[in-house]
């Protein structure tokens, strides 16, 4: 029983994709910055208050960014999905691991978004929308022409298989 | 109006003449009812079926029932009495007190005339057309496609005047859509029938009154019972002692005194009563349209449920029922939350109670459930530590159409969703669980209620998430199948 053919429904007919490995730098950019940001605010604080709480604070900050910046690192690169003749395949976690199955007959509208930092790096979200919550299909981290692609894609297959609810 | 096919024209006339001294009354009193004959009478009330229902031409515009206006002004009364009740009386005394509920009255009453002169709704090809308003004019268009149920309510009012309200519940929307409030009754059911036969496309070639047959009676002996095992039952007693210690040292009871205490009162008893007073008469009857639920003392209501909207059914054994084998069922319909705020959580009520022997084939006949012996898989052993309550009921299974789950522990629970309408199958596993080799699997519907099969072991989880995707893509494929075949059937 490895982990590895367990997280497989169907391990030979799959054929997982993996997201762009810059969304990676993303992920670890924005540990920096919120790091960087905690870790500058209570230095600034150590010139008006007097104690050692705000070096402590700021300790902490930094080693909890550490240990982040290590989760991320091997946390994104778990993102997987995959596109059957019927649904879209999505997995991802570390320590709490998820697969959906979300079928295209399923899907009510798919969604691109791309923040500044994506853009810069090129990359895009793509979402596909059910009509439950619980159930929206999230890939991060496609190169901007995979996301369209897979948004047209997904599209066109949501057209051809559309049931409604 | 002249598209009417000229082949109904004498069954239409017949129908007008036979109808028209009920709808003369309660549609509107230009010479258009009398000159054209609306297609909803005869569709319902002709001995013709009318098969070119779906050109579906435009129909004269009609108005609300004469009574509405009074109606809405007794309504808009009872609550300013209800807002000032007791201490206006207090302090105005009797006689201003009767004068300034009697301007309300006539104020509101005007003013709901107005607003019944100006309102009106009209069938017009596939839509209905609710216009309304004096100074802002507001047209809504209600596709009927997107129709969902149509409902019959009758409040306490209407049903000593005899007329009905008409709410129709559109997919998408969160709340009740246009209630046409009031018709008259025969009018009411008429245009309920009209539009759910528009909206379903194939049947509106039936024709005479729709064949209902009963599915399932509630004893009101047992509604009684039933609510009278419950918590908030239970602490009517602790809240009446609150609500009448206050007036333990009252002196000289007087009219006001006694009117506070019996609201006081009434504030305690009104949850278990109104339970009580809601599933009195409680029965499930079916037609080709679908379920409808019948139920209420005071106000009937009567709800359809196309079976084709029921996303999951949650079936409870309350833990003070369990002595009994009681159970109750809820079901989640796709789009039927609006509901929810207005009537508590009754609208999606299935049983309020029955025993498994007589819930089985209530459930049978809804989605052809097993209830009892539903195909269920125990949770392995180790899910103890995870679950140290509730792991010998956690049990999880599914057959061709449906899933199961099981849950609980003081309280248990089965949900069973239909899987051709389960928007994704997903699988998690919490870190925990991963030393234990457990995952959860979950199925999603389009409702509140999902089916969770908690802590299996993970290479089941796995092939049963698998399992489960492919037989809801066959269930899926079925489903469409029966409805091309009954769409195609329907238009030869």
């Amino acid at each position: 029983m490895t982990q590895a053919i367990a997280l497989e429904p169907a391990p030979d007919t799959i054929a997982w994709r993996r997201v762009s490995g810059r969304l990676i730098v993303i992920e670890e950019l924005q540990v920096l910055a919120s790091t960087v940001v905690v870790v500058a605010a209570n230095l600034a604080a150590r010139l008006f208050v007097h104690n050692r709480v705000p070096l402590l604070v700021a300790g902490l900050a930094a080693a909890i960014g550490l240990v982040s910046a290590v989760v991320v690192l091997r946390s994104v690169r778990t993102w997987r999905y995959a596109e059957r003749d019927d649904d879209l395949l999505v997995r991802h976690g570390l320590f709490l691991r998820k697969l959906s199955i979300v079928p295209y007959a399923r899907m009510q509208f798919v969604d691109v978004t791309a923040g500044p930092l994506e853009r810069a790096f090129g990359l895009a979200t793509v979402t596909m929308h059910t009509a439950a919550a619980a159930s929206d299909a999230r890939v991060p981290g496609l190169r901007a022409a995979e996301a369209a692609r897979l948004r047209d894609r997904l599209s066109s297959l949501g057209d051809t298989r559309s049931e409604g609810l | 109006m002249n598209a009417a096919p000229t082949t109904n024209a004498t069954t239409a006339d017949t129908a007008r003449t036979a109808d028209v001294s009920t709808t003369s009354a309660d549609v509107s009193t230009t010479s258009a009812t009398v000159a054209a004959p609306s297609t909803a009478v005869a569709a319902t009330a002709g001995d013709a079926p009318i098969t070119e229902i779906a050109v579906a031409p435009v129909e004269p515009r009609h108005r609300l029932h004469p009574l509405t206006p009074l109606l809405r002004g007794v309504h808009v009364l009872a609550i300013v009495i209800g807002i000032f009740s007791w201490q206006g009386y207090q302090q105005l005394g009797p006689l201003r007190w009767a004068l300034g509920s009697a301007g309300v009255l006539v104020v509101a009453s005007v003013l709901a005339a107005v607003s019944w002169y100006t309102t009106g709704y009209q069938v017009h090809g596939r839509e209905l057309r609710i216009s309304e308003g004096l100074l802002w004019r507001r047209t809504r268009a209600i596709p009927l496609e997107r129709l969902q149920t149509v409902d019959v309510v009758r409040p306490l009012l209407a049903r000593l005047t005899g007329v009905a309200e008409l709410r129709l519940e559109v997919i998408g929307s969160y709340r009740a859509e246009a209630p046409l409030a009031y018709l008259s009754l025969p009018v009411a059911s008429r245009l309920r029938e009209h539009l759910l036969s528009l909206a379903g496309g194939r049947d509106g070639a039936t024709a005479g009154p729709p064949a209902e047959r009963i599915v399932h009676r509630v004893r009101n002996g047992r509604v009684l019972l039933a609510q009278l095992l419950t918590p908030h039952t239970w602490f009517v007693p602790l809240g009446l002692v609150v609500a009448v210690l206050p007036y333990r040292s009252q002196q000289g009871w007087n009219l006001v005194a006694v009117g506070s205490l019996l609201t006081a009162v009434l504030g305690v008893v009104q949850v278990p009563l109104r339970r009580i007073v809601d599933d009195w008469h409680f029965h499930i009857r079916e037609d080709e349209a679908g379920l409808r639920l019948y139920h209420g003392l005071l106000s009937t209501r009567s709800q359809t449920v196309p079976r084709p909207r029921i996303q999951a059914i949650g079936v409870t054994w309350p833990l003070m029922w369990r002595p009994l084998g009681w159970l109750q069922a809820r079901m989640d319909v796709a789009g039927y939350g609006a509901y929810d705020r207005e009537a508590g959580k009754h609208a999606s009520l299935l049983l309020p109670v029955a025993d498994l022997r007589t819930a089985h084939p209530v459930l049978g006949a809804v989605l052809g459930a097993e209830l009892l012996a539903p195909p269920l898989v125990p949770a392995p052993r180790r899910a103890r530590w995870l679950a140290p309550l509730r792991y010998r009921l956690l049990a999880v299974g599914h057959d061709r159409e449906l899933v199961y789950a099981r849950d609980g522990w003081l309280v248990r629970r089965l949900v069973i969703a239909p899987l051709a309408r389960a928007q994704s199958v997903r699988v998690v596993q919490g870190p925990i669980q991963r030393l234990l080799g457990l995952a959860d699997v979950h199925v999603d519907t389009a409702g509140r209620l999902h089916v969770v099969g908690e802590h299996r072991d993970v290479d089941e989880a796995y092939a049963l998430a698998a399992t489960l995707a492919s037989v809801a893509r066959a269930a899926r494929a079925r489903e469409m199948g029966a409805h091309h075949r009954s769409a195609s059937a329907a238009t030869p």
